[in-house]
């Protein structure tokens, strides 16, 4: 039996998880291919215009997975992987939104409603035993060692590799030192969702770009979850969105503890959490003196619009740096 | 201290409670063309449009010297828990020392809750506020009953303008209103006003009936949703809205196991398309527009702020359910941009559409017509058997003869 994982949402960050869990349990697992421009035309079609873009994208790899001849298509519903904090609504509704604009979408639902960040509570995946008509003993056994898998490919992640790479690492026999990269003097961190910051078709490939320009990136998965709840009583309300929430503490994590020089936000067109995040980010790190600049991406932006404008910021950082060098030396010489 | 509000449907019920509090009150502007502007600049450029008008209407009331601003928070998935957080630093960030305060659930925190409760009590003693509380919520109720039965006659108004009218006038009587005794009578006195305004007369199966479902804010303030019940009305189209103030503090306090009020049933119907209310009142629109069209509506206008995180959930589930129910439903997103023409231009198109749908159900076809004539036999046959009765056992007055 096949089953279809769409490359969109929250894959990447969960995909280590989703393999080893339906590997153990003994079925075939098809990823969809990566986002392209006729793959994303067609969820585009399907989606009713409105909607934020990921969504639609969504949509254009259950599509392809269709087109690959699945038997199922997982598609988790998230609803809090932490006490009062929600996910977005779209995720909520998202088993159902798949189901009635991709007609004959026969669509895995796993309720994820527990209390934690691995989401390996048997309680979340029974409906998924059920459904493939697997007992819940071994259902159990293979989310322990999924859970464990899990949580060593989040060690991977804090040794400073990005999603991509720490999944090679798991599956593909790399080692972690093959992708340890020279210090730069200057460090940016880019904060964005999951799809936001590693679909190539959203981001373009923003993470390469930014070390091509000889730039240190830092994105949240890299932090560690004790130092994101370090300063979460500081805020004046909490953000009751998980990631939303997450951005923020690694953007004050980042700025009060890492000294980053720049911040750079990227979110989809449409985007509900991220337009009270951005705002309040903007708002409460004002005095930081750290640039920020919000990067909003849709089904029409072009890649050399992202090219000028991470070049500009780039630019514009590492001429600050040298200056605030010149004038400290000029000091130091007058003294 | 000078305290105000949002402005958001029919006010009267909160400026009565405010002052009857001790409060001076700033009374809010109905959102026009400079609050939206004024908000659409201030607010975060994604933020939904509810959040933007409501930026201008209290920049608006900071303007005019409001010290203390009262609205409702929440702590669901949807946008509108984080407003008042949002709102504050806004209205800091141009330099207003206007506070925004908000009631959370208070089943949630209880303590936060009384502690702004008393904030706003101003002093006043437990069993005043109670009373005050009785009164404010016999005045709503009475207003939101009138407001329904206006929005189904105003459709069959002989002289356009005349149910609008006589509305603004029932509306400050209420004002005047200071006891339950007073609401009583004053409720009367509107009754009478609406019966004396000449109405067409319609037959039931020609009653054309539109529900109104979407998020709490555009379908309550008619300057927002630049007056869709006024222009279905116009059209001769009943409306009926789902959202009241009434309603909604019934629905939020009545503990969710009882059967009453009627939205705790309609929640729970829709639990097929969505098992899980995604925030905001997307399951219970759902579970309305089922409601809707098991009581035989023509039609369903669903209105939506511009990215609304729920209703988006809803807006993606509503082709297929649409053609489920074999029931038209139109979606109007909300935003700064819209204009009145756009928004009169589609409801005039529904409405021809709906008309003519509904009267293509009652145009008799072939077999229509057989089964007319069988039920029409049929009658004839009970009312034949009557007579004979009757004339067997001639009782002094036959029932026949008396109709």
């Amino acid at each position: 039996m096949k089953i279809g994982i769409p490359r969109a949402l929250l894959f990447q960050y969960y995909y280590p998880l989703w393999r080893s869990l339906f590997e153990r349990l003994g079925f075939e697992i098809v990823v969809s291919d990566e986002s392209t421009k006729p793959l994303v035309q067609k969820g585009i079609a399907v989606t009713v215009p409105e909607i934020c873009f990921p969504i639609k994208i969504y949509n254009g790899h259950v599509i392809n997975l269709m087109e690959k001849g699945v038997d199922y298509i997982f598609c988790p519903r998230f609803v809090h992987i932490e006490k009062d904090y929600w996910f977005c609504p779209k995720y909520i509704g998202l088993p159902e939104l798949v189901e009635m604009s991709v007609p004959g979408s026969n669509v895995l639902v796993a309720e994820i409603d527990c209390q934690r960040e691995d989401t390996a509570d048997p309680k979340c995946y029974a409906p998924v035993a059920k459904k493939l008509g697997i007992p819940m003993s071994k259902m159990k056994t293979a989310l322990k060692g999924a859970a464990e898998d899990f949580a060593k490919f989040r060690e991977y992640c804090h040794l400073g590799l990005t999603l991509d790479e720490a999944a090679k690492v798991m599956f593909e026999g790399a080692s972690v030192e093959d992708f340890i990269l020279p210090e730069y003097d200057t460090t940016i961190g880019l904060i964005g969702y999951i799809y936001n910051v590693y679909d190539p078709f959203i981001s373009m490939n923003i993470i390469k770009k930014l070390r091509e320009l000889k730039v240190n990136v830092i994105t949240f998965d890299m932090l560690d979850a004790r130092q994101l709840l370090k300063y979460r009583n500081n805020c004046t309300r909490p953000i009751f969105w998980t990631f939303p929430d997450k951005l923020y503490q690694s953007a004050s994590v980042m700025i009060k503890d890492l000294q980053v020089q720049g911040i750079i936000h990227i979110t989809a067109f449409g985007c509900g959490p991220d337009s009270i995040v951005g705002k309040e980010i903007e708002h409460d790190f004002a005095d930081s003196g750290v640039p920020f600049m919000t990067l909003r991406i849709d089904e029409h932006t072009g890649e050399s619009h992202l090219q000028t404008r991470i070049e500009a910021f780039t630019d514009m950082i590492k001429r600050k740096i040298r200056k605030v060098k010149e004038v400290r030396e000029v000091n130091e010489v007058k003294r | 201290m000078k305290v105000s509000f949002p402005h958001m449907g029919c006010v009267t019920g909160y400026k009565r409670l405010m002052e009857k509090l001790g409060h001076e009150v700033i009374m809010p502007e109905r959102p026009s063309q400079r609050t939206m502007e004024l908000g659409a600049k201030y607010s975060p450029e994604f933020i939904c449009f509810p959040f933007k008008v409501m930026t201008g209407t209290y920049i608006e009331c900071a303007e005019k010297g409001a010290q203390l601003i009262v609205s409702s928070g929440g702590n669901g998935p949807c946008r509108a828990g984080m407003y008042p957080d949002v709102h504050q630093k806004v209205l800091q960030e141009l330099g207003y020392k206007t506070e925004v305060m908000v009631f959370d659930n208070m089943f949630k925190d209880f303590s936060a809750f009384v502690k702004t409760a008393k904030r706003l009590m101003n002093g006043t003693n437990i069993f005043k506020t109670a009373g005050i509380a009785a009164y404010v919520y016999a005045l709503v109720k009475k207003m939101d009953k009138l407001e329904k039965r206006l929005k189904i006659i105003r459709a069959y108004e002989v002289n356009q303008g005349d149910f609008s009218k006589a509305w603004k006038n029932i509306v400050s009587m209420f004002e005047k209103t200071n006891t339950i005794r007073d609401v009583n009578r004053t409720y009367k006195k509107a009754l009478e006003i609406f019966d004396s305004i000449p109405c067409r007369e319609v037959k039931e199966q020609e009653r054309i009936r539109v529900g109104i479902v979407g998020e709490i804010y555009v379908i309550m303030e008619p300057t927002v949703n630049k007056n869709v019940e006024e222009i279905l009305n116009s059209l001769g189209v009943e409306v009926e809205n789902v959202q009241y103030i009434s309603d909604w503090v019934e629905h939020n306090v009545i503990p969710k196991w009882l059967p009453f009020p009627k939205s705790h049933r309609v929640f729970k119907s829709s639990d097929k398309v969505s098992p899980i209310n995604c925030g905001g009142h997307d399951k219970e629109n759902m579970g309305w527009v089922f409601d809707f069209a098991k009581r035989g509506f023509d039609g369903v206008v669903h209105l939506m702020p511009f990215a609304c995180l729920p209703e988006l959930v809803n807006l993606g589930k509503f082709p297929a359910v649409s053609k489920e129910l074999n029931m038209p439903i139109i979606s109007l997103s909300l935003d700064e941009q819209m204009g009145e023409a756009h928004v009169k231009t589609r409801l005039e198109a529904f409405s021809d559409l709906i008309k003519s749908k509904h009267f293509s159900k009652q145009q008799p076809t072939s077999g229509n017509v057989a089964d007319s004539f069988e039920n029409a036999a049929r009658k004839v046959g009970t009312k034949v058997d009557k007579v004979k009765e009757n004339l067997q056992t001639s009782p002094a007055k036959p029932e026949y003869q008396a109709k």
